[in-house]
């Protein structure tokens, strides 16, 4: 079983684990856009990105999106794979919509970007979280059969950031499970292009911050040791070290 | 979220510990071992993390230094969502966030040019939204 920190003395919290290993298990089966053999691939890769020296060079450049070189890579995917999983990780704040769009001509489409985007986002938090607890990253599951089903929500619309998402209002059925009580925020409509994406990374969020509902009742418990200003803090230093305007 | 949970609990918090310009707890308990643990996982210092942990776990515990490690690795990834898809702060957190934002110099950021500037006027009519909103929280909170 994933997850049991066996070694370690520190981690009591069972939802904690519990919402990895549902992550874990989604990770591995296919999706709508990777089979389950890419899903695993992007995310083992997703962890040589802060390794990389050729992220760490193009990160000190003025522009990204003028210089050339090649990255540390496992070399399981295609290089413009590659290239957005490290932009991701390491230099993220100069990701363009111009870039997504050239990316989408020449064959890696919009919808495989989002659902590449929603893994290694979600492995990075784990993986994080296990680096701040001086753990080794989890291994990655077993891929699961099957090929992705290129299922495109038909309510997903552009105009909001760079990809299209799903609007708060007018959900089809199969996705009126993603904003709670009809509530939503522009972060959790980000990837909303894959729904699935969405339900993976709100059950880690849960877990490893707030469900969607505490975060709108600032005064309710948070069944946490740390109370709801200790939580914030944390959330607020990460985020400004970040320089995340969101 | 951290100016939102302060007004909604009437507790009184330094916000400037956002931006590390605090010395000390900032009204926060056990504040300045959380800041000092929340910065060595963002700047990925590996010198510093391992004795940070270890402030934490002396003064907070075992199981409040797991959430802090679990609510930083949450905000490692919110960040990259953010700019990874241009998306704009949404409209009703807008208007909440909207003085903090400006208190703390929080436009000087790359990722803000996706969220509009406010208007003079639209700050103005918003001073009552925020206080409506957060009573509606607290009250929400309470039951």
């Amino acid at each position: 079983m994933h997850f049991q920190y066996a070694g370690s003395p520190y981690i009591n919290r069972e939802d904690l684990k519990q919402s990895y290993r549902e992550y874990w298990a989604m990770l591995a089966r296919p999706g709508n856009w990777w089979n389950g053999e890419q899903r695993v691939a992007i995310a083992a890769e997703s962890r040589n990105a802060n390794s990389c020296d050729y992220c760490a060079r193009r990160k000190k450049a003025l522009s990204p999106y003028n210089f050339s070189g090649e990255h540390n890579h496992h070399g399981q995917l295609p290089a413009a794979t590659i290239d957005a999983i490290h932009r991701i990780i390491t230099d993220q704040s100069r990701i363009t919509q111009a870039w997504i769009k050239d990316n989408a001509s020449q064959g890696f489409s919009e919808e495989q970007y989002v659902e590449l985007l929603g893994i290694v986002v979600t492995v990075f938090s784990i993986d994080e979280f296990n680096r701040a607890l001086d753990l080794s990253p989890e291994p990655l599951p077993q891929p699961q059969p099957g090929e992705p089903d290129q299922y495109r929500p038909t309510e997903a619309q552009h105009g909001t950031g760079f990809v299209a998402m799903l609007p708060v209002k007018g959900l089809s059925p199969q996705n009126a499970d993603l904003w709670p009580q009809g509530r939503s925020a522009n972060v959790l409509r980000a990837i909303s292009l894959v729904p699935d994406a969405v339900r993976g990374w709100t059950t880690v969020s849960e877990g490893q911050y707030l469900s969607f509902n505490q975060i709108m009742a600032p005064t309710a418990d948070t069944n946490r040791a740390l109370n709801r200003m200790q939580i914030e803090t944390v959330a607020g230093r990460v985020s400004s070290i970040n320089e995340c305007f969101y | 979220m951290l100016s939102l949970s302060a007004e909604a609990t009437n507790t009184d918090v330094d916000l400037q510990l956002i931006n590390g310009n605090t010395g000390g707890d900032g009204g926060v308990l056990h504040g300045s071992e959380l800041l000092a643990f929340s910065e060595a996982i963002a700047t990925r210092n590996s010198d510093t993390l391992a004795p940070t942990r270890q402030a934490l776990l002396e003064r907070a515990g075992n199981d409040s230094m797991v959430d802090a490690a679990a609510v930083a690795g949450n905000f490692q990834r919110m960040v990259r969502i953010a700019d990874s898809t241009g998306i704009p702060v949404d409209g009703m957190m807008g208007t909440l966030s909207a003085p903090i934002a400006e208190e703390l110099n929080l436009r000087r950021f790359g990722s803000a040019q996706n969220t509009p500037q406010m208007s003079a006027l639209k700050k103005l009519v918003n001073i009552p939204k925020r206080l409506l909103v957060t009573s509606l929280m607290r009250i929400t909170g309470s039951r």
